[in-house]
């Protein structure tokens, strides 16, 4: 077996704010932060957007070609390395990036089409979805490998188990893992209400439009943000008497290899498997799941009918929420969001509720969380699934430190 | 005419940077602007100036040598229209 990896340091710029604590209370209460946007557009959207203070993090002369998506990044990465609290002896050769991106910096691209042929010079070097790696780079000091990851939705959750896998070759000392997305714009709304997969709702019913398993779901909210962790062997936080959030035990990454945008069962338990045989953990050994959950009438059965399979008759045992109907859906940063979520899960021992708002879909059925403050004091392990467009799938797996 | 005055005033709002640090004289890179705000800076003088401003531009060192740019470009500006 492999040694597992220590978590060290969480940091955030969410929907529900960037102190990792107040974020998780407020999932814990079934808090949503989707709102109405955009009210031009023709048909109703909600989103869930990040509060940021870019003053905090940037002077306005290091702002230029700085779209968002890399603004968010910089300060989720920081905060997540004032966390991690003094690394002592450490060669920047040895510190990696791995982050995830959906897309690259949407608000500098919409700038460029909507200027009327007046395109601002940065628009390239503020689009590229490798801007945010670079940035936390130049602003960590960060020399080794800084690498961007792009598959789709599982985008964040693929760059953490890749980091971690560095961490295990004995690459790097130091990974900073995570992922970033803003694009919450209006073409980038519109292109995505034309895909027919975000949710439906009344006016005046958005913070409640997004439905995981419920009989009545029609999709997902788009969410922005970023999340980082601070990964390190067991050994080194151990030498520098680090505190240890949880452990990343286990991951694993698989291809549907049968449709571009439908999910498929057997691939994403093919995934569920390989990061229960990487962490050398039997299915009742994990009490949590965060799930993919983004509420489209096809993905949640899937996705129920993966865990079914993998967990068997140890299904009923395992806890299930997805937290997206109340960050929505971070596409390229939600893996570490939801990562983010599980560590402190596992950590405080409580479970976030999959607030469904109606009755639970029979073919969804499953021990989800129901009810908002569930403790769950003897959880030692929990995973959080990501599932891309592009078939790829990507479960991560952590342990209780 | 001198767009030296307006120069500094849209520094200022852009990146910050106080009207009295930016004498005539002063390097604008040695004032923190590095080659891609530098042209970021190009592109907002395009603006709000509505005129085009030539590729060697960008090699303009102090405030005093761009304002000198402008003003050639804004004295420019009328004939180029009708001609």
């Amino acid at each position: 077996m492999n040694q597992a990896v220590a978590i060290t340091g969480l940091g955030v710029v969410s929907p529900h704010g960037d102190d990792p604590q107040a974020m998780f209370a407020a999932l814990l209460r079934g808090e949503s932060a989707l709102q109405p946007i955009f009210p031009e557009l023709p048909k109703p959207a909600a989103a869930a957007t990040a509060a940021f203070d870019v003053a905090r993090w940037f002077t306005k002369l290091q702002l230029p070609g700085v779209d968002r998506v890399s603004q968010l990044a910089v300060a989720a990465a920081d905060l997540a390395m004032r966390d991690a609290g003094e690394q002592g002896d450490l060669d920047r050769e040895r510190i990696g990036i791995y982050s995830g991106c959906g897309m690259g910096g949407a608000a500098a691209l919409e700038a460029a089409y909507r200027g009327g042929g007046r395109v601002p010079p940065l628009t390239i070097p503020a689009f590229m979805p490798n801007a945010p790696a670079a940035h936390i780079a130049m602003r960590q000091g960060v020399l080794g490998p800084v690498l961007t990851y792009s598959v789709a939705c599982a985008s964040s959750a693929v760059a953490i188990a890749e980091a971690a896998a560095a961490i295990q070759r004995g690459d790097i000392d130091l990974a900073i893992a995570g992922g970033s997305e803003a694009l919450i714009v209006p073409g980038v709304v519109l292109a995505w209400q034309a895909m027919q997969t975000l949710a439906a709702f009344e006016p005046g019913e958005a913070a409640r439009a997004v439905r995981p398993f419920a009989s009545a779901r029609s999709g997902f909210a788009l969410g922005e943000g970023s999340a980082f962790i601070v990964l390190e062997s067991a050994e080194r936080a151990r030498r520098r008497g680090a505190r240890v959030h949880a452990q990343l035990a286990g991951w694993g990454i698989s291809s549907d290899a049968t449709h571009l945008t439908k999910p498929d069962a057997p691939g994403q338990a093919r995934a569920l498997r390989a990061a229960l045989r990487r962490a050398d953990l039997q299915p009742r050994d994990v009490g949590y799941c965060n799930a993919h959950g983004t509420a489209t009438r096809i993905g949640d059965v899937v996705e129920r009918d993966a865990l079914a399979q993998v967990w068997g008759g140890d299904f009923d045992a395992l806890r299930v929420s997805s937290t997206k109907a109340l960050h929505g859906h971070l596409l390229g940063a939600a893996g570490a969001l939801e990562a983010v979520i599980t560590v402190l899960a596992l950590q405080r021992g409580e479970l976030p509720p999959n607030m469904s708002g109606g009755e639970i879909d029979p073919a969804c059925a499953m021990n989800l969380v129901l009810e908002p403050g569930t403790a769950a004091p003897a959880l030692r392990a929990a995973i959080s699934n990501s599932f891309a467009f592009g078939g790829t799938n990507a479960v991560l797996l952590f342990t209780r430190a | 005419m001198s767009s030296l005055k307006e120069l500094q005033e849209l520094i200022h709002e852009k990146f910050g940077i106080d009207p009295a640090e930016l004498t005539p004289e002063a390097s604008l890179r040695e004032k923190g602007l590095d080659s891609l705000a530098l042209v970021e800076f190009l592109f907002a003088i395009e603006d709000r100036f509505k005129i085009s401003m030539r590729d060697e531009d960008s090699n303009i060192d102090t405030l005093g040598q761009l304002a000198a740019a402008v003003d050639v470009i804004r004295a420019k500006a009328p004939v180029s229209n009708t001609a």
